[in-house]
């Protein structure tokens, strides 16, 4: 069975739930991280002997991980070591306002390289739109903080915010000298206090964010490989990398999602979604749903499509032991004709503009594979 | 009864004269009306009649009238008065001896007036004409009696006044009708002969038969033959009309009522065929009547597509029951299945298409209406078609003709200018102008393309509801007419072409285009819709490309839940047609065909 070599870790708590966020995550309440770490160990414990592991990433996410207290926080990476073991690249999502200089000091000292720091803006007024405690000072000092403690860095920014100016936004990022960002555009879930609030994006703003911030951060040094990544060089997320090359991965904590190999017949993986915090801390059990080899290829597809790079059929055919060269161009023929996407040498990527509607582009696999 | 007790007669009269309501006293002063079905019109029985306030159907009534100690039986029928329902009236006629000609005190003499007295005398009737409605201050029954001299050369004297609002001179009606309309004549003891002049389907009784009988008796238990379609059947009830159906013990020759014979194929029996009996059969059926000439043509669609078969069903049904509509089975690549149909003008296809949604319970779509074209094609043959997908290349067309109509419109002389201007727009030719006292009658000739959709409505509103129209179809003549095609994509789509004119080919493609750059959704790429003739390019307008539609995060977590959401995208496509590479919604493909041009 293929070696696993990615783990996410999921810490569901946050000091105040933003405006927008539709991530599952509770406001901290006495006993439930005692509760929660003592779950995530056991369930770390199990982990190694249901599937191979060879850990090339971790990734501590959220939620904000780094609201855990250092002595929480220490306890998990010690329990996650003697489980599990460790990583060449493991990081830590990190939210500015939880930063100091000691403690970025720690973190590398527990073994995290690299930290990926919830900025969202360097614009006051954005900030506060986007109900965020922090301001942009400590935004930058937390930058500091982690980039002098020996940390690879990498920051959210997000796009498309009324009132926000772009190219202003753009240049106080590329300041902070930063090796990877991630820049999404706002977008309004369902359900959030932004919906309920009937907050809109404009097309324009959205238009705008989508194609300029591209041309802006180049002229940085930091290159789009994904369609909200950007990074110098070799300094792309290898732990997300793994999500959109569809590798395997390992999930703990509630609601996490892994995507596990599998040997039964008919099917050439399964994804494991556990169940939500109070499920998970009496050791319910989630979902698991089965996937077979043409749902394979099309989450291979939904996921690289994503990627400056593309996929490559020929690999992902070999892989699926399905002819996808031959089946899926017909499939696609609308946005191949129409240059959203691109087919060279069995590598299929899409075009800027492909990306923009990439949802669309991807429905027909979604289908083929469902059917 | 006695053939010589009986009068058979209808009520004509142009739209809104008053035929109904006169028909309301009669039936009054005679005891027909019984309190709890009293109200206006109460022989408009269907609900569109009610809810409209016109009348649609032909309604017979059979009424007792007393006087000294003699009963006569009135066959009475109650026309409809608007042009699209003429065939009613002309099948109505063929039941009678007499009419009631109505002339409103206060419009006079219009155009349907004329028509219906010519009508009248082809059927060798006698015309009791009655100037109604004196009742109203704007009434001038002296003008309308003189008009009735001048333009029809019925002598003003036998004119007799009346109001069916107050009744006045309903009385003296009731004895004009006895003494000036001749009893029907024909042999009681002849073989059976009896003319079909309208039907219709009742679940229990299958069709049911309205029926003149011209010689001879019917009565249940007799063996029947139809002698047009051949088939023959037992008679199970007959009757006369109340105005609802009522049973009697038989029929006689003069009179008018229904036959049951438990027909359940529609097609074994048809209006203008002659019952008789099996065993002794009359020597000279009734000729029939001439099939009415649909002018206005358009294709019904059932919403869902299952109910394909019930549409179906009801418009034989309906057939029965409007002896002028004809239909035939169509498919649409943006409708799916669906007919055909032809109508004799709009409102008769508007009232069609509401009984079929009332009367069946059916969802429908219809497609704007168009006229029949004829085409000369270069290899010497002629082509009828009202649909322009059938047009065959423009090389291939030598002319293209469009049917004309003459139009008669009676309006008093101060609107004389401004309708002469509508019709001129309307690619209309002058061929009379008549002074009728103060009014004009103005006759033209003018392509049926350009009256039938709005015409009427323009002309009411002109002449602040004082002109009056009608039109006798002329035939065909060459139009300055071209096809204009819808492409999407570049691409052709049969289903969206039009028929204009060449000087409105423009207006009416940019029309279309930007309705359908308006109502198609946003496509992955920008779709030009284009109008063009020929090869040019007339109007074109751009459906947008989609907005951003791309997850802004994603990771490993939101795999499972996004991938459901994209699925459940795909069953909002479930009624898409696909145009080259370009999904279009069926609700797109409807805004346009059910606009007329
Ligand atoms: N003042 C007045 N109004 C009348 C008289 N007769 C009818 N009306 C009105 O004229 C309108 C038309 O009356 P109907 O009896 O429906 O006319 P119709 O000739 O049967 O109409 P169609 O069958 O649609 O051709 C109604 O509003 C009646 O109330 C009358 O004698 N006097
Ligand atoms: S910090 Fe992140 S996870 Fe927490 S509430 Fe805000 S957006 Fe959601
Ligand atoms: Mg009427």
């Amino acid at each position: 069975m293929t070696p696993i070599s990615h783990l996410y870790l999921h810490v569901p708590f946050c000091p105040t739930i933003c405006p927008y966020c539709d991530f599952h995550v509770v406001r901290r309440q006495a006993g439930w991280v005692e509760a929660y770490l003592k779950r995530l160990l056991e369930e770390a414990g199990q982990l190694a002997g249901l599937w191979p592991l060879e850990l090339e990433t971790i990734y501590l996410g959220g939620g904000t991980p780094s609201f855990l207290r250092d002595r929480e926080l220490a306890a998990l990476v010690e329990g996650l070591r003697a489980a599990v073991g460790w990583a060449g690249e493991v990081t830590l999502e990190v939210n500015p306002g939880t930063v100091s200089r000691a403690r970025a000091e720690l973190w590398r000292e527990l073994g995290f390289t690299r930290a990926s720091l919830g900025i969202q803006s360097l614009d006051d007024q954005v900030l506060r739109f986007l109900g965020r405690t922090h301001s942009s000072r400590a935004a930058r000092e937390a930058a500091s903080y982690l980039r002098q403690a020996g940390l690879r860095l990498s920051a959210d920014l997000i796009t498309a915010v009324p009132s926000q100016r772009l190219e202003r936004e753009v240049a106080s990022y590329l300041e902070l000298d930063l090796e990877h960002l991630s820049a999404y555009s706002l977008t309004v879930e369902e359900g959030t206090e932004f919906a309920r609030r009937g907050v809109e994006v404009a097309e324009e703003d959205e238009r705008e964010a989508f194609y300029r911030t591209e041309e802006l951060l180049a002229e940085g040094g930091l290159l789009r490989y994904e369609i909200s990544n950007y990074a110098r060089p070799g300094a792309e997320s290898r732990h997300n990398l793994g999500y959109w090359t569809n590798a395997f991965y390992a999930a703990l904590g509630p609601s996490a999602a892994g995507h596990y190999p599998s040997e039964r017949p008919g099917e050439l993986a399964q994804r494991r979604t556990a169940a939500t915090l109070e499920g998970w801390l009496r050791g319910e059990g989630g979902e698991v749903l089965p996937v077979s080899p043409a749902q394979y290829a099309s989450d291979a597809a939904f996921m690289g499509l994503r990627l400056e790079r593309g996929i490559d059929l020929r690999a992902l055919g070999g892989r699926t032991g399905l002819d996808l060269l031959g089946s899926w161009p017909q499939l696609l023929r609308r946005p191949l004709e129409g240059g959203l996407l691109e087919l060279q040498g069995g590598q299929l990527r899409a075009t800027r503009d492909g990306w923009w509607v990439l949802n669309q582009l991807v429905t027909p696999l979604v289908e083929w594979s469902a059917g | 009864m006695n053939p010589p007790d009986i009068r058979n007669f209808s009520i004509v009269a142009h739209v809104d004269h008053g035929k109904s309501t006169l028909a309301d006293r009669i039936l009054e002063l005679l005891g027909a009306m019984g309190e709890r079905d009293r109200r206006d019109q109460a022989l408009d029985t269907l609900e569109l009649e009610r809810e409209r306030g016109i009348t649609i159907k032909s309604t017979p009534v059979r009424l007792v009238y007393h006087r000294g100690d003699r009963a006569y039986v009135f066959n009475l029928i109650d026309t409809p008065g608007h042009v699209d329902f003429h065939y009613e009236v002309s099948r109505s006629l063929a039941a009678c001896e007499g009419v009631l000609l109505l002339i409103d005190a206060s419009q006079g003499v219009e155009a349907q007036t004329i028509v219906n007295a010519y009508l009248a005398l082809e059927h060798d009737l006698t015309i009791v004409p009655v100037i109604n409605k004196i009742d109203l201050p704007a009434a001038d029954p002296a003008a309308a009696a003189q008009q009735l001299e001048e333009v029809l050369g019925i002598p003003a004297e036998e004119a007799l006044l009346a109001s069916g609002k107050t009744g006045a001179g309903v009385p003296e009606l009731l004895e004009a009708i006895v003494d000036r309309i001749p009893p029907p004549g024909g042999d009681p003891s002849a073989p059976a002969k009896a003319l079909i002049f309208d039907s219709f389907y009742d679940s229990y009784q299958g069709v049911v038969l309205l029926v003149r009988l011209l010689e001879g008796s019917l009565s249940p238990g007799d063996r029947i033959l139809l002698m047009a379609s051949g088939k023959d059947f037992e008679l199970t009830r007959v009757g006369v009309f109340d105005p609802k159906p009522v049973p009697a013990s038989g029929l006689q020759a003069g009179e008018v009522g229904w036959i049951a014979a438990g027909i359940r194929d529609i097609h074994d029996a048809q209006v203008g065929d002659t019952v008789t009996l099996l065993t002794r059969p009359t020597q000279q059926p009734f000729p029939g009547f001439e099939p009415a000439q649909p002018v206005v043509f358009s294709g019904l669609y059932p919403t869902d597509s299952e109910d394909y078969r019930r549409l179906r069903e009801a418009l034989e049904r309906l057939k029965l029951n409007d002896a002028a509509l004809v239909f035939e089975p169509e498919t649409s690549l943006a409708l799916g299945f669906g007919f055909r149909c032809g109508f004799l003008g709009l409102l008769h296809a508007e009232v069609v298409q509401e009984r079929l949604e009332r009367e069946f319970d059916l969802d429908l779509i219809a497609t704007a209406p168009v006229v029949v074209y004829r085409l000369l094609l270069s290899d010497g043959r002629e082509l009828y078609t009202q649909n322009p997908a059938d047009f065959p290349s423009r090389d291939r067309i030598d002319l293209i003709e469009e049917p004309y109509i003459r139009l008669q419109v009676i309006l008093p002389g101060e609107y004389v200018g401004p309708v002469m201007q509508l019709l001129q727009e309307r690619r209309g030719q002058i061929r009379n102008l008549q002074y009728l006292g103060r009014r004009v009658e103005l006759s033209y000739e003018v392509p049926f393309a350009e009256i039938f959709y709005d015409f009427h409505d323009r002309l009411k509103s002109l002449t602040r509801g004082y002109a009056s129209m009608d039109y006798t179809q002329i035939g065909y003549r060459p139009g300055d007419l071209a096809k204009v095609d819808i492409l999407v994509n570049g691409e052709l789509v049969d289903a969206l072409a039009v028929i204009a004119h060449q000087d409105k080919a423009y207006a009416l493609g940019r029309k279309i285009v930007d309705k359908m750059a308006e109502v198609i959704p946003r496509q992955l790429f920008a779709v030009p819709i284009q109008a063009a003739i020929g090869g040019k390019i007339l109007a074109r307008a751009t459906v947008k490309p989609y907005r951003k539609d791309v997850l802004a995060k994603c990771y490993g977590g939101d795999v499972t839940r996004k991938k459901k959401l994209l699925e459940k995208q795909k069953k909002g496509k479930a009624r898409m047609k696909s145009i080259g590479t370009v999904e279009i919604p069926q609700e797109a493909f409807l805004a346009v065909l059910s606009q007329p041009d």
